[in-house]
C-alpha cells in the first residue's frame, strides 16, 4: 500500500510541474528547456525555509513558488523582450538550468552537491491531491478569461495578436510566471517528500519528462499532459528492469508523437465525454500489463507450465484491457443524454440575453436595416473635411529594393478609399508601415493630427487602427466566437486575481458582455451560424468575413482592409460589397482598400490612387483612373498599350 | 601566460566552430535549430572509439574519415526519420525543434542504456607531444585540431560556392520553395546538407573524444557551440566561425581569471549562456545574422 501511495503523490508532484508547462509551451508555443530549473528553485526555498528556519509548511511552498516566479520574470524578460524566435529562448533557459545547477553546487546554504538531507516530511496525498486539483482549476479558470485569450492567441499567431493589439512581452511573461510558479510548486512538494534533494536531481532528465507530458499529452490541452504525464510516471514501474530505457522510449515517443499525432493525446481538447473512452481505454492497457507478471508469478509457483502461464497471464491482462475499455463506452454513452441537457442549456442562456437585449433596439443590426440599394458612395471632398490620415512622404526599402518611394496622400474622416496597382508595387507595404508592423525609413503618419510614425504596433492599434491581412491570419483552433473575443481583450476589465477566481460578481457578468459583444458584431458579417465552429475550419470567404469581424471588434476610426475579395467568387464578391457599404455606414467608418478586383473597387470608392513601383502615379475618380495612360501602361505594359492606344 | 590562454582558446574555438557551422547550415536551410546535433557529434566519437579502442585498433585518420562517414550518414537517417515528414507538411519550426529533442533525449540514454555511462579515452594521437615555442608550450594535438578544422572549413566553403549541390543550398537558404520549383530535388538537397553537417559534427567528436574523454553527455559541450552560432548569427556560415572562435577564447580567458580570490573556472558555462542572454538584450540577430520577417 505504501508502494502505491509513493507512485501517486509521485503522479501528483510531475502532474503539477507538468501542468506548468502545458500552461506556458502548450499555449504560447515558446519552448522551454528550463522547467527543472524553476523546479529546483522552489524545491531549495522550500526546503532552507523548513528544514533551517523552521516556518511552516505551506507558507515555505508559497514562498517557493514566488521566488520561481521571480527568477522566472528575470530571465524571461531579456530573452523573451528580443522577440526572436522561440529557439533562442529554448537555448536561454536550457543556459539557466544548468546555471542553476552550478550555483547550487558551489553555495554554502544548498551545501553543495551533496545535497540536503533530512527534509522533513509533509508532503501527503492529500496535500498534494488537493493542489493538483487546485491548480488545475486555476489554470481552466485562467484560460478562460480575458487574460488566458490574450496567451492563446499569441501562441497561434503572434504577428495577428499584435495586430489586435495585444503586447506579446507581458502576456509572455505572465505566461511564464505562472508556469514557473507550478513548477515551483511542484519542486517545493518534491522536496518534502522525497526528503533528499541535490543539484542533479533537477537536470534535463526531469525536463525531458515534463517535456514529453506536454507534447503527448497535447500543447494546447492542460488535462492531456496530466493524464500523460501520469502515464510515464506509472508505466515505467510496472518495467523496473528497464529503467535506464526509460528516457530512451520518452524521447521516440516525442519524435513519433511530433510527427505523426501532433495534436497529442485529446487534441486541443480537455478531457471530456467523447474522449472518456480513450481515457478508460488506456488505463486497461496500463492496469492490464501491470496485472500480467504477478499472474504470470501466480500461475508458475502453482502449476508451472510456462506456456500455461504466459497464456492465463495474456488472458487476464486482455479481459482487463476490454472490460476497461467497454466500461468507457457504457459511461460515455451514459453520460450523453446528461452532456447534451448541459450543453443545451449554456448554448440558449447566453443567447437568450443576447435575442433579448436586441429586441430593446440596442443594436441596429436587426432585420430592420436600411436597404443597402440606398447606399451612396461617400463624396471624395478632401478638401472641405478633416483628415483623419495624413502621409506625407513615406519612405521604405527592403535592402536595395524600394518598396514605397516618397508616398504622400490624404485620407477625409469618413472617406472610402482605393488603393489599387500592379503586384509588387508596394500596397501591402504601406499597409505595414501604418500599423506599424515595419519601420518606416522615412516620412511621417499623422493620425487625427498625431505623429504616430514612431508608435509601436499595439499603440497603433489602440489609436484606432485596425486592420485584416492579405494572408488570411487568424487563430485557427479558436472557435469562430473566440476569435472576435480575443479581440475584445480591452473590454475584459476584470483583474487577473478576479480571473482565476472566477470570480462570480464580476466575471461572468463582463464575459456575457463580451459574448454578446462578439455576437453581434459577427452577425454583423453574417457569420453568427458559425459562432462555435473552429475557425481554421471555415471555407475561406468566410474566414476573410471573420478577420473583418475581429477587426471591428477593436473598434477602429481607420480600416484598412487588404485585398478583402481575393479569391472570392463573383456571388461572394457582391456581398461583400455590401458588407463593406454597411459597415462604412454604421460603423462610421474610414476606410483604405486594397483590390485586386476592380468591380469590388470601382463600386465601392469615389477616390482610388495607383501606386506603382512604391510611387503614386495616378488619383482621382473610378473613371478617371480607368482612362489615364500611366495606369494603363502600369498594368499592361508599354507596348501592349501602345498597340491599344 | 596570456599567449598561453589565447592558444588554448582558439583550439578549442576551432572545435566549436565546426559544431556550430553544422547547426548554421541546418539552420540556414530548415530554419530550425537542430538540437539532435549534439547527440550525432557524441555517436562520431563513439564510432571512433569503437574502432581505435574497442574492436580494432584503425590508425587515427582511417578512423577520423570513417567516423565523420558514420556521423554523416546518422545525422542523414535523423532527417529522414525525425524531421522529413514535418518538413514536407511545413510544420511550425517549434515541431522541428521538438522532434530534434526527442532524438538527442534517446540517443544520449541509449548510449547509458547499451555502453553506460563510463568515460572512455581514445588514444592519446599526439596529446602527450608538445611543441615549444619561447616560453609556450603547445599540445600538437591542439595545432592539429586548429588547422584541421581551418582546412575543413575552408573545403566547405569552396564546396558551397563551386559546386552545383553548394550553389543550390545557398540559394535553397533564401527562398527553399523556389529551389524547388526550379527542379532541385530537396530531399536529396536536405539529405546532403545533414551528411555534410554531421560530418562536420563527426570530426569534432572525435577531436573532442581525444582532448576529454568519450562519455554519453559530452554532447553538452554542442550547446556552447550553439551560442556561438548565436552570437555569429544563426545561419550564417562565418558568423559561425567567428562566433565559435570568440566564445572559445573569452571561456579561455574566464577560465584562468579570478574574482576575489575565487577562481572563475567553474563558473565558466554560466558565463557563456550569460553572453547570450547579453548578447540577445543588445544585438539579437548576432554579427552576421539576417532578420527574417515574415509574409504579411
Amino acid at each position: 500500500m505504501a508502494y502505491l501511495e509513493a507512485i501517486l503523490i509521485n503522479v501528483a508532484i510531475y502532474a503539477i510541474a507538468t501542468l506548468g508547462l502545458a500552461i506556458f509551451t502548450g499555449y504560447t508555443g515558446l519552448f522551454s528547456l528550463g522547467h527543472a530549473a524553476f523546479m529546483a528553485v522552489g524545491a531549495y526555498t522550500a526546503s532552507i525555509l523548513t528544514y533551517f528556519y523552521k516556518v511552516p509548511f505551506f507558507a515555505a511552498l508559497a514562498l517557493g513558488v514566488i521566488l520561481s516566479v521571480l527568477v522566472s520574470l528575470l530571465i524571461g524578460y531579456p530573452t523573451l523582450r528580443a522577440r526572436l524566435r522561440s529557439d533562442y529562448f529554448a537555448i536561454a533557459t536550457l543556459g539557466f538550468g544548468e546555471a542553476v545547477k552550478v550555483i547550487l553546487e558551489n553555495f554554502d546554504l544548498t551545501q553543495g552537491a551533496r545535497g540536503l538531507p533530512g527534509i522533513p516530511k509533509f508532503s501527503t496525498l492529500g496535500n498534494t491531491y488537493l493542489l493538483l486539483v487546485l491548480a488545475i482549476i486555476l489554470c481552466r479558470n485562467f484560460l478562460k478569461t480575458t487574460y488566458g485569450r490574450k496567451i492563446i492567441a499569441i501562441g497561434q499567431d503572434p504577428v495577428a495578436a499584435e495586430m489586435i493589439g495585444i503586447p506579446l512581452l507581458p502576456n509572455q511573461l505572465l505566461s511564464l510566471g505562472i508556469s514557473a510558479g507550478l513548477a515551483g510548486l511542484s519542486g517545493g512538494l518534491l522536496a518534502h517528500y522525497t526528503t533528499f534533494i541535490q543539484p542533479s536531481i533537477f537536470s534535463m532528465d526531469l525536463s525531458s519528462l515534463v517535456t514529453a507530458g506536454v507534447v503527448c499529452g497535447g500543447m494546447g490541452s492542460l488535462t492531456g499532459p496530466v493524464t500523460a504525464v501520469a502515464l510515464f510516471v506509472i508505466i515505467p514501474e510496472l518495467f523496473r528492469g528497464f529503467a535506464l530505457w526509460r528516457l530512451v522510449f520518452y524521447g521516440m515517443l516525442l519524435v513519433i508523437i511530433i510527427n505523426w499525432r501532433p495534436k497529442g493525446l485529446f487534441g486541443y481538447e480537455e478531457l471530456n465525454r467523447k474522449n472518456l473512452p480513450k481515457l478508460f481505454s488506456i488505463a486497461g492497457i496500463t492496469g492490464g500489463l501491470s496485472l500480467f507478471m504477478p499472474t504470470y508469478r501466480w500461475v508458475i509457483d502453482s502449476r508451472g507450465y510456462e506456456m500455461f502461464a504466459l497464456f492465463v497471464a495474456g488472458g487476464v491482462a486482455g479481459a482487463v484491457t476490454v472490460l476497461f475499455g467497454l466500461l468507457g463506452k457504457g459511461l460515455s454513452l451514459a453520460l450523453a443524454p446528461i452532456a447534451e441537457r448541459y450543453h443545451s442549456l449554456r448554448r440558449h442562456l447566453p443567447e437568450r440575453a443576447a435575442s433579448s437585449s436586441r429586441d430593446h433596439g440596442t443594436a441596429p443590426y436587426g432585420t430592420a436595416r436600411p436597404t443597402p440599394e440606398s447606399w451612396v458612395p461617400p463624396e471624395p471632398g478632401a478638401d472641405t473635411k478633416t483628415p483623419i490620415l495624413e502621409i506625407e512622404d513615406l519612405r521604405k526599402n527592403f535592402g536595395g529594393v524600394v518598396a514605397v518611394d516618397g508616398l504622400s496622400f490624404k485620407l477625409s474622416e469618413g472617406e472610402l478609399l482605393g488603393l489599387i496597382g500592379p503586384n509588387g508595387s508596394g500596397k501591402t507595404t504601406v499597409f505595414n508601415l501604418i500599423s506599424s508592423v515595419y519601420p518606416v525609413d522615412g516620412g511621417t503618419i499623422l493620425f487625427r493630427g498625431m505623429d504616430i510614425t514612431p508608435w509601436g504596433p499595439t499603440e497603433v492599434v489602440e489609436a484606432g487602427i485596425a486592420r485584416t491581412f492579405q494572408n488570411i491570419r487568424l487563430f485557427g483552433s479558436m472557435t469562430v466566437l473566440e476569435n472576435v473575443q480575443a479581440a475584445l481583450h480591452r473590454e475584459g476589465t476584470y483583474s487577473l486575481v478576479e480571473g482565476f477566481l472566477q470570480w462570480p460578481k464580476t466575471v461572468p457578468q463582463v464575459e456575457r458582455r463580451l459574448r454578446d459583444e462578439s455576437r453581434r458584431l459577427l452577425s454583423i458579417v453574417g457569420l453568427e451560424e458559425e459562432a462555435d465552429r473552429r475557425a481554421s475550419t471555415l471555407p475561406y470567404g468566410l474566414q476573410r468575413k471573420l478577420e473583418i469581424a475581429r477587426a471591428l471588434a477593436l473598434r477602429p476610426k481607420l480600416l484598412l482592409l487588404d485585398e478583402p475579395a481575393a479569391g472570392m467568387n463573383p456571388r461572394e464578391a457582391t456581398e461583400l460589397v455590401e458588407l463593406i457599404k454597411r459597415i462604412h455606414r454604421d460603423e462610421g467608418l474610414s476606410i483604405i482598400l486594397i483590390e485586386h478586383h476592380m468591380d469590388v473597387v470601382m463600386s465601392l470608392c469615389r477616390r482610388i490612387l495607383v501606386l506603382n513601383f512604391g510611387r503614386l502615379i495616378a488619383s482621382g475618380t473610378p473613371e478617371q483612373i480607368q482612362k489615364d495612360p500611366l495606369v494603363l501602361q502600369a498594368y499592361l505594359g508599354e507596348k501592349a498599350y501602345a498597340v491599344i492606344r | 601566460m596570456f599567449i598561453q590562454t589565447i592558444i588554448t582558446g582558439l583550439s578549442i574555438g576551432s572545435v566549436y566552430a565546426l559544431m556550430a557551422v553544422g547547426y548554421s547550415l541546418v539552420f540556414s536551410v530548415l530554419n530550425f535549430s537542430n538540437f539532435a546535433h549534439g547527440a550525432i557529434i557524441t555517436l562520431g566519437a563513439y564510432i571512433a572509439w569503437a574502432l581505435m579502442v574497442h574492436y580494432l585498433q584503425v590508425p587515427f585518420f582511417p578512423a577520423l574519415l570513417l567516423s565523420m562517414g558514420g556521423a554523416g550518414i546518422l545525422a542523414f537517417l535523423n532527417e529522414r526519420i525525425a524531421y522529413s515528414t514535418l518538413r514536407r507538411r511545413r510544420a511550425p519550426s517549434l515541431y522541428l525543434m521538438i522532434s530534434a529533442m526527442g532524438v538527442a533525449i534517446s540517443l544520449q540514454n541509449l548510449l547509458y542504456a547499451t555502453i553506460g555511462a563510463k568515460l572512455y579515452a581514445l588514444p592519446p594521437v599526439f596529446a602527450m607531444d608538445v611543441v615549444h615555442i619561447g616560453e609556450l608550450t603547445i599540445s600538437k594535438m591542439d595545432i592539429f585540431a586548429f588547422v584541421f578544422s581551418a582546412l575543413t572549413i575552408a573545403v566547405l566553403h569552396q564546396i558551397l560556392i563551386r559546386t552545383k549541390v553548394g550553389v543550390a543550398i545557398r540559394a535553397a537558404a533564401h527562398d527553399m520553395e523556389m529551389v524547388s520549383v526550379l527542379g532541385v530535388n530537396l530531399d536529396v538537397l536536405v539529405g546532403v546538407l545533414f551528411f555534410i553537417a554531421g560530418s562536420l559534427g563527426g570530426m569534432a567528436g572525435v577531436f573532442m573524444g581525444v582532448k576529454y574523454m568519450v562519455y554519453p553527455s559530452m554532447g553538452w559541450i554542442t550547446n556552447k557551440a550553439y551560442i556561438g552560432a548565436v552570437i555569429g548569427g544563426l545561419g550564417s556560415l562565418p558568423g559561425a566561425i567567428v562566433g565559435g572562435l570568440l566564445l572559445g577564447l573569452l571561456e579561455a580567458l574566464v577560465s584562468v581569471s579570478s574574482l576575489g580570490g575565487t577562481s572563475l573556472s567553474t563558473y565558466r558555462d554560466v558565463f557563456s549562456f550569460g553572453i547570450l542572454v547579453i548578447l540577445l538584450i543588445f544585438k539579437p540577430t548576432g554579427f552576421f545574422g539576417r532578420h527574417v520577417e515574415d509574409k504579411l
